[in-house]
């Protein structure tokens, strides 16, 4: 797969109208080389397939197609997915408040920072989780304490690092700076430029930003458990001691849930993408459309 | 000399008072602006008549950018005023400047299809939708893209974004048009054809307008008049047949079109000053060239380079003449002919195609100059 060199991100797809020159030089000797990078291709993808798959069927197996039908009547169920659905949806909430305009920010005003921004962003991987909740506890506020909301404030760092690549690479794909001073000379202020020009262009970027958490939240084991709050990752656990088909089915639940809503933005995302020719959104990736990332001539 | 130099207003130097009434003067007054030590601006100041079109050509890094950037309200001056109609806008925010540009990037908003484009300044100056819409259209048929209306950006060609562009930038009657560069990305075909369209609908509105390039051609074939601009100054700005054939600076002559050197001596004892070069005796014109007052070997007798155009030598083929023809280039009804002189000084002469024929490499020709006051430059090493 080629990737886009300019973006330096994580591999996006090349537009096909992006591929300049090269895309249109006839194959001559490099055929087989190509072809056999192409087996190799497939092969790697078979195993890891294979590698993903198995488990899986394993699961589903040990399960049976019975147990699906008990998870939502045993104890604790409903709860458990009712509090990871709601600090879903807080943790995007607040994670998409705090990073858009940061990531925005940074771009605009102090993109010589970017880079130190991605190390940044990281910290929260290689930071131990249990550093993470003290740090946490030290900085929250006062009514938070002792509510399992607390925890949104942790999945919000823990998130940080998907979420500000996706919205990274989604304003990368576009010029940013000369819309924002497009739309401001034709009358529109700050925050009409905002929800008017810049929003719309970094919407599947927002909403890979969205699925990336909300899988996070809805994945999220070691916090919750450090904390003592039965989030669902946490109800399988406990579960799985004395009924272990049952939770075995609600995990396979779970990430049939994820996998799907990570379909679903791949494409509707990359529908609406293509229509409007903005950038084509992987998950983690955004590539730019031919022209919008074109600056032409230097700056004075 | 009807040059203009810089901070004279358009109407002293007798220069186009253009456009319909009603238009927007422009002053620049005084204008610095440094980017940590690099002094992009330097004390520049410019006038701009109601309805005239003025180019600001210069080379990379000369300060022609930042300078339409302070007008667009995108950048603040470290000092200095611009007024438009007088008054000083300097605090006023881009968005409340009434300024349309067009940029050098293609800067459609993606979301919005072509006539959403159009209409966007119009929204937000809360026109109702239909009000809007048709304007919109009006504008995309004065560009001659009213079929596109509903396309998004990423369907338009390059040359069709640029339009848009144009459209967008005109439908909210802006005070000042500003235009940056917004030709430089596009192919030789199409720049020509959207110069032409800008000139007129710029002459048709009569909307007063700063165009930024580093393209002479387009700054001469468009504006009124052409501000050339060197380490954040203006050197000269006047109309362009006055800069090409009446050069303020040493600097202007050899950056506007093409200019041969020829090394001469100066001879300033006598009144008016003349130069003996290429075997004869003519007068030196009256410049304005602060580099070369300063400068020795100009103010005194000695040696000097003279500034000749190449249409400005004349050249026949003699037995034994003073130079011999190395290389002619083609430029359709003219041929330019080089020629290498005694000394290993290279000069390029214009030709008439149908004369060109004898001018074969090779070929010994006399080149001389007409008696015609020339403009001459500090001795510069040649370099054959």
């Amino acid at each position: 797969m080629a990737t886009v060199a300019r973006q330096g991100g994580l591999g996006g797809k090349v537009p096909p109208q992006d591929q300049g020159a090269s895309g249109g030089r006839p194959p001559g000797p490099t055929q087989p080389r190509r072809h056999s990078f192409a087996v190799w291709r497939w092969a790697i993808l078979l195993i890891t397939g294979v590698f993903f798959l198995i488990p899986l069927y394993a699961g589903l197996r040990f399960a049976g197609l019975k147990a699906f039908g008990k998870v939502f009547t045993y104890p604790g169920f409903g709860s458990a997915v009712g509090l990871s659905l709601r600090l879903a949806v807080i943790t995007t909430i607040l994670t998409l408040v705090l990073m858009v305009p940061t990531t925005v920010y940074v771009h605009l005003r102090l993109p010589q920072i970017r880079r130190s921004m991605e190390g940044i962003t990281i910290l929260p991987i290689v930071i131990p989780p249990i550093v993470l909740i003290i740090g946490v506890l030290k900085v929250a506020p006062g009514f938070l304490l002792g509510t399992p909301y607390l925890l949104a404030l942790v999945y919000v760092i823990l998130a940080m690092p998907f979420a500000y690549r996706s919205l990274d690479a989604g304003l990368r794909a576009f010029d940013l700076k000369t819309m924002v001073e497009a739309s401001n000379s034709l009358g529109a202020g700050w925050p009409t430029t905002l929800w008017r020009v810049v929003l719309p262009n970094i919407r599947t970027a927002m909403l890979s930003a969205t699925v990336l958490t909300v899988a996070l939240v809805l994945g999220e084991f070691t916090m919750a458990s450090l904390a003592l709050y039965v989030t669902f990752p946490v109800w399988i656990v406990q579960f799985e001691q004395n009924a272990g088909p049952v939770t075995t089915a609600a995990s396979l639940l779970a990430l049939f849930v994820t996998w799907i809503l990570l379909m679903l933005i791949v494409t509707v995302g990359g529908r609406s993408a293509r229509k409007r020719g903005g950038a084509q959104v992987s998950l983690f990736t955004v590539a730019a459309p031919a022209e919008s990332s074109q600056t032409m001539g230097e700056p004075e | 000399m009807t040059t203009n130099t810089a901070g004279n207003a358009a109407a002293a130097d007798g220069t186009r008072q253009a456009g319909p009434t009603g238009g927007t003067s422009v002053s620049l007054q005084n204008l610095s602006r440094s980017f940590g030590t690099i002094r992009a601006l330097d004390g520049l100041s410019l006038e701009i008549a109601p309805g005239e079109l003025v180019a600001l050509l210069g080379p990379s890094g000369c300060g022609k950018t930042t300078a339409l950037r302070i007008v667009a309200g995108f950048e603040s001056a470290d000092t200095g005023l611009v007024l438009v109609d007088g008054k000083d806008i300097s605090s006023v925010s881009a968005a409340r400047r009434d300024m349309g540009m067009v940029f050098q990037s293609y800067s459609l908003f993606p979301n919005m299809n072509t006539l959403d484009n159009v209409a966007f300044g119009l929204r937000m100056r809360k026109q109702g939708s239909a009000q809007r819409r048709k304007r919109a259209g009006e504008l995309l048929d004065m560009v001659g893209l009213a079929e596109q209306a509903q396309q998004y950006p990423h369907q338009l060609s390059g040359g069709q974004q640029q339009r848009v562009a144009l459209a967008r930038a005109l439908a909210i009657e802006p005070r000042v048009l500003l235009l940056d560069e917004p030709l430089s990305a596009l192919d030789a075909k199409v720049r020509l054809q959207l110069r032409e369209q800008i000139r007129t609908l710029q002459q048709q509105l009569g909307t007063t307008t700063l165009f930024v390039t580093h393209d002479q051609e387009e700054a001469l074939s468009m504006a009124d008049r052409v501000g050339v601009m060197r380490q954040g100054r203006l050197e000269q700005i006047a109309a362009p047949d006055v800069l090409y054939d009446d050069p303020a600076t040493v600097f202007v002559a050899e950056f506007v079109g093409a200019m041969n050197r020829i090394p001469a001596e100066l001879q300033a004892s006598v009144n008016p000053r003349t130069v003996a070069v290429l075997a004869s005796t003519v007068p030196v014109k009256d410049q304005e060239a602060p580099e070369n007052q300063n400068e020795s070997g100009v103010g005194g007798d000695g040696p000097v380079d003279v500034l000749v155009r190449p249409e400005g030598l004349t050249m026949q083929v003699v037995e034994n003449g003073n130079g011999i023809v190395t290389h002619r280039t083609f430029l359709g009804s003219v041929t330019r002919v080089r020629v290498m002189l005694s000394g290993d000084v290279a000069v390029q002469i214009d030709k008439p195609s149908s004369e060109a024929a004898a001018l074969a490499p090779g070929t010994s020709v006399s080149v001389t100059l007409p008696p015609e006051p020339v403009l001459i430059a500090p001795r510069r090493p040649v370099t054959p």
